[in-house]
């Protein structure tokens, strides 16, 4: 177990890399040139020319490049944005929590909500609940999120005025962006939850439970229910994903600062440095939350667990 | 011998149906039957002939939908468990009525260890804390021929004839009073078959339990029953002594059955095989459901098939036989 995860720690490794390579050369080769937009428009070419020389883009793609990998990878320096003026790891540390607050309360809402609603479906199957249920969830599906977003400020805040529309302070400023970011996570989970307890319902251990006399209830949860969750964890890993790159539509919708919203500033208004390292770290986040996914599969299914252990094993051999 | 035995479960016009797109399935058709304690009886008959469906019933799984108990009772000691709440069913399963069931692949939850599959039924119907349940299921494993330690194992780390050892182990760790065996042996090789039967007979007869076996291996049956069923298209159509069945086959059916064994001594080639399959059962045939495949069938067997008694425990339903005796 513990080679398995170092060996998904290195190709980690790989993977950040691999992103990071792609996200420069993207950028390298965009269009348009950040020191005229930053100079601004009175600036003469003189001026640019300057300052192109201090951002360090006259130099070739080869050498930026170089200085960008020894810069953030040897010397953990994700550099200077280049509109602030300030280094990008501050504000990034400030901006972090708030993002990951809105992530990790929406994915748990997901689950929670999605498990439950699923589960209620799936026990209740051809009647009305079950209509309801999934209807609810073909809703929440079918809304896009600003629209829920804007809809739920006309209520909430405009009318009603029991939440703050935008901005980031207290509790209570957390309750909108959480609940927009859940929407479609809860209705996919709902589904997904529905169609795998359907699926191990005839499965002959769950007529096996039954006819050992165990309650409806508790063959639901100890038998149906971690059987069904193995689809369900896969598509947590997807949900994550989806959530942080949801979030720069969710920011901006609330003007909540955090990384989604800093990203998409620094994209219109060509922050190189800010932009490589928002999306570095959404490479970060998202390969860590699958690694745990990975290994949740393994605490849940002991056939994946040993498998895993069988990859040790091998690799002992040799 | 047999006379002294008391009548321990008595099912009597058993129907069940199955709802499939609008359409009504007649999975079990009338079917009356009595067990005595410590006998076996053996349902014998095709794939499809209702067979599981009337152990399902009796142990009162059958998912509902899509299938319905139409009407029947099914006595055990005194209570009709077609009519029992189901707090009291809650009770009597596992505990009084334990099912082996067919495939032993998936009979076991891929996510628990065997120990905790045998302890989840123990706990539920004795008194036990987790320390003695852990013992009694380890005891379970040992009689089946497990080593206890493997108790902590998860099924995927055990053969197909050691699931079902853990399956019989499972089903008889409350000593239940009626064991119903649906195939048990089907999925195993034909090696494996033998120690897996001469277990559950061995286990049968060291805490007299009656048992419902189902198969369609007469081979299984001539080893470990006492009284044959042979089931067609949700009726019995033949009923006797183990003795009655194998000498004297009554009905065509049954005879079809038999003469379908390949012989060892005649030395033939091609093996006899009843021709046609079992009717449509959303639309059985008036009269005799084995009219259409009957080598003997007439005008008559359209109409009303009388259940004709042979002997003192032999009966056919058969209308050519009323002639005959």
């Amino acid at each position: 177990m513990g080679k398995y995860i170092l060996k998904r720690l290195l190709w980690m490794i790989v993977i950040i890399l691999g992103t990071s390579f792609i996200i420069f050369t993207i950028l390298y080769f965009t269009p348009g040139d950040p020191a005229r937009l930053i100079a601004g428009g009175n600036a003469t070419a003189e001026d640019v020319e300057n300052l192109r020389h201090i951002m360090g883009l006259d130099k070739s793609y080869i050498q930026q490049l170089g200085e960008y990998f020894s810069d953030t990878f040897l010397h953990f320096d994700l550099g200077t944005s280049w509109v602030y003026n300030k280094p990008v790891v501050d504000e990034m540390l400030v901006r972090l929590p708030r993002t990951v607050i809105i992530g990790l309360s929406a994915m748990v809402l997901n689950l929670a909500l999605g498990l439950l609603m699923g589960i209620f479906a799936a026990t209740h199957e051809g009647k009305w609940q079950d209509s309801l249920t999934m209807g609810i969830a073909m809703v929440f599906i079918s809304c896009p999120d600003f629209w829920v977003a804007l809809m739920l400020i006309l209520l909430f805040s405009a009318k009603l005025g029991w939440l703050p529309a935008y901005g980031i302070g207290g509790p209570q400023y957390y309750v909108m962006p959480i609940i927009c970011s859940a929407l479609g996570g809860i209705a996919v989970n709902a589904r997904q939850t529905r169609a795998s307890m359907l699926g191990v319902f005839r499965e002959d251990y769950i007529t096996t439970a039954r006819a050992k006399g165990q309650r409806e209830k508790k063959v639901v949860f100890r038998h149906m229910l971690p059987n069904a969750l193995m689809p369900i964890i896969t598509s947590i890993g997807a949900g994550f994903a989806r959530i942080v790159a949801g979030s720069a539509v969710i920011e901006s919708v609330f003007s909540v600062p955090g990384i989604g919203l800093y990203l998409l500033t620094a994209i219109n208004s060509r922050d190189y440095p800010v932009v490589r390292s928002c999306v570095l770290f959404f490479a970060v986040f998202t390969s860590v939350s699958m690694l745990i996914v990975d290994l949740v599969y393994a605490f849940v299914d002991p056939r994946i667990k040993a498998q895993y252990s069988s990859v040790r094993k091998g690799g002992q051999k040799k | 011998m047999s006379e002294k035995k008391e009548k321990f479960l008595s099912v009597r016009d058993l129907e069940v149906v199955y709802t499939s797109r609008k359409k009504i399935v007649q999975a079990v058709n009338k079917v009356s039957f009595d067990l005595h304690k410590g006998e076996t009886l053996a349902l014998v008959g095709e794939t499809g002939a209702g067979k599981t469906t009337i152990a399902k019933a009796i142990l009162g799984i059958l998912p509902n939908p899509p299938s319905k108990v139409l009407g029947g009772e099914i006595q055990m000691e005194g209570e009709d468990l077609l009519r029992l709440p189901e707090e009291k069913m809650l009770e009597i399963r596992g505990k009084k009525i334990a099912m082996i069931f067919q495939d032993p692949m998936t009979a076991l939850n891929p996510l628990m260890t065997v120990g905790e599959q045998i302890m989840e039924g123990l706990m539920l119907h004795n008194p036990y804390d987790k320390k003695q349940a852990e013992e009694k299921a380890k005891e379970m494993l040992e009689m089946v021929g497990i080593p206890a330690e493997r108790w902590v194992e998860y099924p995927f780390e055990f053969s197909g004839g050691m699931k079902q050892r853990v399956v019989i182990a499972m089903a008889l760790a409350c000593n239940p009073l009626l064991l119903l065996a649906d195939e048990p042996t089907t999925a195993l090789d034909v090696t494996i078959q033998a120690q897996v039967l001469d277990l559950i007979k061995e286990l049968k007869d060291k805490y007299e339990t009656s048992m419902i076996l189902i198969t369609h291996d007469l081979g299984v049956v001539a080893e470990t029953s006492d009284k044959v069923a042979v089931v067609y298209a949700g009726k019995i159509i033949e009923y006797g002594d183990k003795k009655d069945i194998f000498l004297h086959p009554s009905h065509p059916y049954t005879q079809g059955l038999f003469a379908s064994l390949p012989s060892m001594n005649a030395g033939e080639k091609r093996l006899r095989p009843i021709p046609g399959t079992l009717p449509d059962p959303t639309a059985l045939p008036k009269g005799c459901a084995f009219a259409p495949r009957c080598p003997k069938a007439t005008q008559e067997c359209m109409g009303e098939i009388p259940n004709v008694k042979l002997g003192p425990d032999h009966s056919c339903c058969c209308c050519h036989l009323k002639q005959e005796g």
